[in-house]
C-alpha cells in the first residue's frame, strides 16, 4: 500500500537515523550516574537493528532519547537529518509493559494515536486493519484486563502500527512473555517489518532473539554503555533457529558479553 | 438440574408457588390480623391493618406468579427472609407501643401514628424534600465541580500545587459547620450561605482525592500518549482525567456524606425550609411522630442519592469491574 503522504514527499518507508556522540547521565542521590558514554552509529532506512547488552546498561535510555521523550546531555540524534527534540508519531515506542489504558477498550486503545493527531475522521478504518494484522480482530470491544500478556502486547503493537510509523522502537517488548508466545511474536514482528518497510530498533538482552530477528546487532558494554561490536546478520528471511550460522554467532556474541566461560 | 435438558413446553402442568414468599405472605396476614383484632386507642389502626393485608395479598400473588417470571425478576424471592423479618418487627413494634403501651408516648410512636403523619402532612413533607434536594444539589454540584477543577489544577500545575497545598492543608481539616456563623453573616441570604457551606463540605474531599488521583497517574501513560502525538490538552483530557476517575469518585462519595451533615445543620440553623427545618420544628412542638417520619424520609432521600451516585460510577467506571470488587 502506498501511503499518499509518503508518496508526495518521496520519503522511504523507513527512517534514517544518525546517533552522534551521545552522552547521558542520571542523577542518583545527588551524584551523576553516567549511562551512555559517547555512543555513535547510523541506521539506514528500513534496517532492523537490535541493541544488545546487559540489563541496566542504558539501552532503554537510548531509546527514550530517540523517541524524543528526553533530550540527551551531550551529542545529537537525528531523524532523516533533523535533530530529535520532541516526540513524534512517526517514531513510535512499544515498551516492555503493554501499558494499555485500562479504561479504554482494545479498539479505543489502538485509536489513541489517531485521536491524538485528529485523524479519527479520515483514518478510522485503519484501526480494524491494525487489529487484524496482529490477530486481534475479534477482540476490539474487550477491555485490556481481559487479555493475556501476549494479546496485550499485540494490542500495544497495533496501537503503534496504526500510525504508520517510519521508525518502530521496541523496548524489550517480549521480555515478559512465555517462551512459546515469544517465539511466535518474534516471527510476527519480523513479518510486519518486512511487509511495511519501517526502520526498527529493538532493545533486548536475549541474544537468540536479536540474532533471529535483526539485520544488524549492536552490542553494548556494561554501564556506562559504549558500543563493543556491530555485527551484520547475513541471513535471508524466513530464518531458522537451528541454522548453524546462528550457533557460531551466538558463541561470539556471548563472548562479547563476557559469558564465554559458560559456553 | 436433570429436567433442564427436557424442553420446558412439554410440561404444561402449573408450577408450585414460591414457598418462601408464600410464608412471608402468611406472616404479613398474621401481622394484619393482630393489628386489626387487638383493640387500641390510636388513630389510623384500620388503615394500617388494611395496608398490611394489602401487602400480604401482593406477596401471595407474587408467590403464585413467581415461577413464571423471567430469571432476572425472579431474584426478588431472595428478599423473602427480609419480608418476614419486617412483618415480625412491625408486629412487635405495634405490640409494645399501641397495644400494651409498654413504651410510653409521646417519645415512642406506634406505626399507625407515623402513617397518620404521612396521610395528614404529606404535602408539607414533600415540599421539604424538594427544598432539601434542591439545596443539596446546588451546593453539591457547585462544590464537586470546583473541587474537581481545583484538584486537577493542583495535580497538574507545579505553581498551583506550590500555593494551593499549604492552604488546603490548613483549611481541609476544618469542619464545614465551623464556618456557619461567618457564612450566615457574610452571605446575603441564608439559602446562599447554605449552598456555600454544602459546596465547601463536598468540594474539599473531591479536591483532595482528585489531586491525589492526578499525582498517582503513571508516567508510562504520558510517555505513550506523547509518542503518539498527544498535545498537553490531549494528555489532560484523555490520560489524566480518566486515570484519576476512580479516586475522584472516592472523593465524590466522601463529599456526598459530608454534604448531608451540613445540609441538616444549615437547615436547622438558618434556612427556613427543608427536612432539617421540619425536624427542628417537629421537636419544638413535641410532635415526635412527625420527627420520626422526617427521619425516615431523610434516610430514604440520602440512601437514594448514594445509590444514584453508585449507578453513575458503575456506568462511568465499568472498565474497573474486572479489576476490583465493590
Amino acid at each position: 500500500m502506498v501511503n499518499p503522504a509518503t508518496a508526495e514527499t518521496a520519503l522511504p518507508a523507513g527512517m534514517a537515523l544518525e546517533i552522534d556522540g551521545i552522552r547521558h547521565a542520571f542523577t542518583l542521590e545527588g551524584k551523576p550516574l553516567p549511562v551512555l558514554s559517547d555512543v555513535s552509529f547510523n541506521v539506514e532506512p528500513g534496517e532492523f537493528v537490535a541493541l544488545l547488552g546487559p540489563s541496566g546498561c542504558g539501552k532503554s535510555t537510548l531509546l527514550r532519547l530517540l523517541a524524543g521523550l528526553e533530550p540527551p546531555d551531550l551529542g545529537e540524534a537525528r531523524a532523516d537529518g533533523a535533530a530529535i527534540t520532541t516526540p513524534d508519531p512517526s517514531r513510535v515506542v512499544v515498551f516492555q509493559d503493554p501499558t494499555l489504558f485500562p479504561w479504554r477498550t482494545v479498539r479505543a486503545n489502538v485509536a489513541l494515536g489517531l485521536e491524538a493527531q485528529g485523524l479519527m475522521k479520515t483514518r478510522a478504518h485503519r484501526i480494524d486493519e491494525a487489529l487484524e494484522r496482529v490477530g486481534l480482530g475479534a477482540f476490539g470491544n474487550v477491555y485490556p484486563h481481559q487479555l493475556s500478556g501476549g494479546m496485550a502486547q499485540r494490542a500495544a503493537l497495533a496501537r503503534a502500527l496504526v500510525n504508520d510509523p517510519r521508525l518502530l522502537i521496541l523496548d524489550e517488548p517480549l521480555g515478559k512473555l512465555d517462551s512459546l508466545t515469544r517465539m511466535s511474536m518474534q516471527s510476527e514482528i519480523v513479518d510486519l517489518w518486512r511487509r511495511d518497510g519501517f526502520t526498527t530498533l529493538l532493545v533486548t538482552h536475549d541474544v537468540e532473539e536479536a540474532l533471529f530477528m535483526a539485520t544488524r546487532v549492536i552490542v553494548f558494554s556494561e554501564r556506562p554503555a559504549r558500543i563493543t561490536a556491530d555485527i551484520a546478520i547475513e541471513r535471508d528471511y524466513p530464518r531458522h533457529r537451528s541454522d548453524p550460522y546462528f550457533a557460531d554467532l551466538k558463541r561470539r556474541v556471548f563472548g562479547l558479553l563476557g559469558m564465554d566461560a559458560t559456553w | 438440574m436433570s429436567d433442564s435438558a427436557l424442553p420446558r413446553y412439554a410440561f404444561a402442568a402449573p408450577q408450585r408457588p414460591w414457598p418462601g414468599v408464600l410464608l412471608a405472605a402468611a406472616v404479613w396476614a398474621a401481622a394484619g390480623a393482630l393489628i386489626r383484632i387487638w383493640p387500641d386507642e390510636a388513630d389510623f389502626t384500620r388503615l394500617l391493618s388494611t395496608i398490611v393485608f394489602g401487602i400480604a395479598v401482593a406477596l401471595s400473588l407474587l408467590a403464585a406468579a413467581g415461577p413464571y417470571l423471567p430469571e432476572r425478576a425472579a431474584k426478588v424471592r431472595f428478599a423473602a427472609p427480609w419480608a418476614i423479618a419486617l412483618a415480625v418487627a412491625l408486629a412487635a413494634w405495634e405490640v409494645i407501643t399501641a397495644k400494651t403501651g409498654y413504651l410510653p408516648r409521646p417519645f415512642f410512636v406506634p406505626p399507625q401514628e407515623l402513617l397518620g403523619v404521612f396521610v395528614d402532612d404529606w404535602a408539607k413533607l414533600f415540599e421539604c424534600v424538594a427544598h432539601s434536594v434542591l439545596l443539596l444539589a446546588s451546593g453539591y454540584a457547585l462544590g464537586s465541580t470546583l473541587g474537581f477543577l481545583t484538584g486537577l489544577a493542583l495535580g497538574w500545575s507545579k505553581a498551583v500545587g506550590y500555593w494551593g497545598h499549604p492552604i488546603l492543608r490548613l483549611i481541609g481539616p476544618l469542619p464545614a459547620t465551623a464556618w456557619l456563623p461567618i457564612a450566615f453573616f457574610m452571605f446575603p441570604t441564608s439559602w446562599s450561605a447554605a449552598v456555600f457551606l454544602i459546596a465547601l463540605a463536598s468540594g474539599l474531599p473531591v479536591a483532595i482525592l482528585t489531586w491525589s488521583g492526578v499525582s498517582s497517574v503513571g508516567g508510562a501513560y504520558y510517555d505513550i500518549a506523547r509518542t503518539l502525538g498527544g498535545s498537553p490538552r490531549f494528555l489532560v483530557l484523555k490520560v489524566t482525567i480518566p486515570a484519576a476517575m476512580p479516586n475522584v469518585f472516592v472523593g465524590l462519595f466522601m463529599g456526598l456524606s459530608a454534604s448531608f451533615a451540613v445540609l441538616v445543620v444549615a437547615e436547622m440553623m438558618g434556612v427556613k425550609a427543608g427536612l432539617g427545618w421540619y425536624l427542628q420544628w417537629a421537636q419544638g412542638w413535641a410532635a415526635y411522630g412527625n420527627m420520626y417520619a422526617a427521619l425516615g424520609v431523610m434516610a430514604v432521600m440520602c440512601s437514594s442519592l448514594v445509590t444514584l451516585l453508585f449507578q453513575v460510577r458503575g456506568r462511568l467506571l465499568a472498565w474497573q469491574k474486572g479489576l476490583l470488587r465493590w
